[in-house]
């Protein structure tokens, strides 16, 4: 009775029905595998000039025109003032202000499935911004704490979300001779 | 303000970690009859409205499970709305049952809520799923998922206020712990803070028993006017009123990143308290609410939410909570069903789970070894994100 269904996972036929069971006659299970992928035209939106600078190796923040609270990711409106802010330019330096090590990869797209575990999520205040920006650090796990320089690194590889085109690497401080 | 609205009845099916001989439908089903049967009523004629409690189309395969679940359950031509509030789907839903009673729209409304976040998919594609509710270009597309969230933001809290890893290992254990006294509960389990501590990494510090459940489950509660329960639920005499009272909601940015220096706790969440306890005429809510239920999605985001909840200060989360003032036989009870990490959590159903665990608190119905003794005010916490949005409801016994 299965053959004729490609899909089948399992069929769960009960032995025989218990007294008082108001469902005895739809205790029979069977469960098939579903799938469903989906692609998407994906706007980046007003945001987008971020990701094309990073293709340039420039790390763009924006800065409200109202109350000069600068956004690291950008918003093309404060939400505080609701006035329209400016491009600014960051060095791409930071510290680190908090982080997770994660030991599993959630997987949210060919290139975040490629990532070794564990690896660092990373909160990072630029320098010059006033939010954190959250990134991959890749740096060794035991090396990672609160208060870590940080800078922007630029991927040449290329990626399939532009945001892959950097992450975070520890800044390391030049040994005096 | 008019009267507040009581709970005429509940029901719910056992949350499972899967439910196969189930679909969403059938969940529904066996929750809404328990109600009905909670009520003493043969059928739903008399039920003016219902809303749906869901997350999730992808989870589900379904979008329009509002009207599908309606028809399923016989509600057909009556109105209905279906709420979404991530996490705080179930809370949220409550609360939009709360506003249609109030201002005088119908006299009673049927709140079902479900959801299968089980084993119908891999862990994997469950948590990709999730990550969906976060901000998708600016921390899902960079590994990011709530187990990681909310381990930075357990961070931020350890270094600031000194919280330790033991602390939020005692919630692991109590709350599992007291799932052994509900029948519902999808996983009691006997643990030690050393079985806790030495559990698997999942998110620096967060370790496999610092984390809550991925269920199966349905629950649904009938929300009235106190004179349309008496006059069309035969079972309400037997048991003293409860009152949905109080209700608040706050909300916060999507990214942990956007609320910086604050990084520690919940604003939405005592944003949320906040409005709850001035509509109930709380002060102290650590003396006048006798009984909770916490999202504790994750073992230290009960000693986050005790603190924004107002019941203690802001840093002693931590050891108030190894203390054991939340335990069981403690000032106040929190998590007497098990709460996430034991009961489970079946989004769409969650919050209205935690309001039938209290509601049963109230009613002094609870299994015996989880009663808590004449408790007379509770309150539930219910979150979506890392607190983008976040209801607290609040039930109480008038006799």
């Amino acid at each position: 009775m299965t053959e004729k269904v490609r899909s089948i996972i399992d069929i769960h036929l009960p032995e025989r029905a218990t007294g008082g069971d108001v469902w005895a006659q739809f205790r029979g299970v069977e469960r098939i595998a579903l799938e469903l992928t989906q692609s998407y035209k994906y706007s980046l939106g007003k945001v987008s000039r971020f990701f094309m600078e990073l293709e340039n190796g420039r790390f763009l923040a924006t800065r409200c025109a109202g109350c000069g609270k600068v956004y690291a990711p950008p918003r093309p409106l404060c939400p505080n003032c609701l006035a329209v802010a400016d491009w600014v330019e960051l060095s791409g330096q930071g510290v680190v202000k908090t982080y997770s090590v994660l030991h599993f990869s959630p997987g949210s797209n060919d290139d975040v499935e490629a990532l070794e575990t564990p690896y660092v999520l990373a909160y990072v205040l630029l320098d010059g911004a006033d939010t954190l920006f959250p990134h991959l650090l890749k740096a060794n796990p035991e090396q990672v704490r609160s208060g870590l320089r940080v800078r922007v690194a630029y991927s040449d590889e290329p990626v399939h979300h532009p945001i892959h085109l950097m992450h975070f690497l520890p800044v390391v401080e030049r040994q005096r001779p | 303000m008019s009267v507040a609205p009581v709970v005429a009845a509940v029901g719910a099916t056992p949350v499972a970690s899967e439910h196969r001989g189930s679909n969403l439908r059938d969940l529904m089903t066996e929750a809404v009859l328990d109600c009905l049967a909670d009520a003493g009523m043969d059928d739903l004629s008399a039920v003016e409205h219902g809303l749906t409690s869901y997350e999730s189309d992808h989870f589900n395969l379904q979008m329009t499970l509002g009207a599908i679940l309606h028809d399923t359950i016989g509600m057909i031509p009556k109105p209905n709305v279906r709420i979404e509030g991530g996490g705080a789907t179930g809370a949220l839903a409550l609360r939009t049952a709360w506003a249609h009673i109030q201002s005088g729209l119908c006299d009673s409304i049927l709140v079902y809520g479900c959801e299968k976040n089980g084993r119908g998919v891999s862990s994997q594609t469950a948590n990709q799923l999730f990550a969906l509710s976060a901000d998708v270009d600016w921390e899902m597309m960079v590994g990011g998922s709530y187990t990681g969230f909310y381990a930075a933001m357990i961070r931020a809290h350890m270094e600031a206020f000194g919280t330790r890893e033991e602390q939020f290992a005692h919630v692991a254990v109590r709350n599992r712990r007291n799932a052994a006294f509900n029948p519902i509960a999808q996983k009691p389990m006997d643990l030690s803070i050393n079985d806790v501590m030495n559990s698997r990494p999942v998110a620096d510090p967060y370790k496999l028993f610092d984390c809550s459940l991925l269920s199966d489950g349905a629950a649904c509660l009938l929300l009235s006017t106190e004179a349309w329960a008496r006059e069309h639920c035969p079972a309400f005499d037997r048991r003293a009123p409860v009152y949905f009272t109080a209700t608040g909601c706050g909300s916060d940015t999507m990214r942990l990143g956007d609320r910086y220096p604050e990084l520690t706790n919940f604003r939405a969440k005592r944003s949320a308290a906040a409005q709850a306890y001035a509509m109930a005429n709380i002060s102290d809510p650590m003396r006048e609410i006798d009984v909770a239920e916490l999202y504790d999605s994750y073992s230290g985001v009960e000693i986050q939410a005790v603190e924004d909840l107002g019941f203690v200060q802001r840093g002693q989360g931590g050891p108030s909570v190894a203390d054991g003032i939340f335990d069981l036989d403690g000032e106040l009870p929190v998590n007497t069903s098990g709460g996430l990490l034991g009961r489970g959590a079946p989004v769409g159903a969650t919050g209205v789970l935690q309001a039938i665990e209290v509601v049963q608190q109230l009613w002094a119905t609870a299994d015996p070894r989880r009663q808590v003794a004449k408790a007379r005010r509770a309150l539930t916490d219910t979150h979506a994100g890392i607190a983008s949005i976040s209801v607290v409801n609040i039930f109480e016994r008038r006799d």
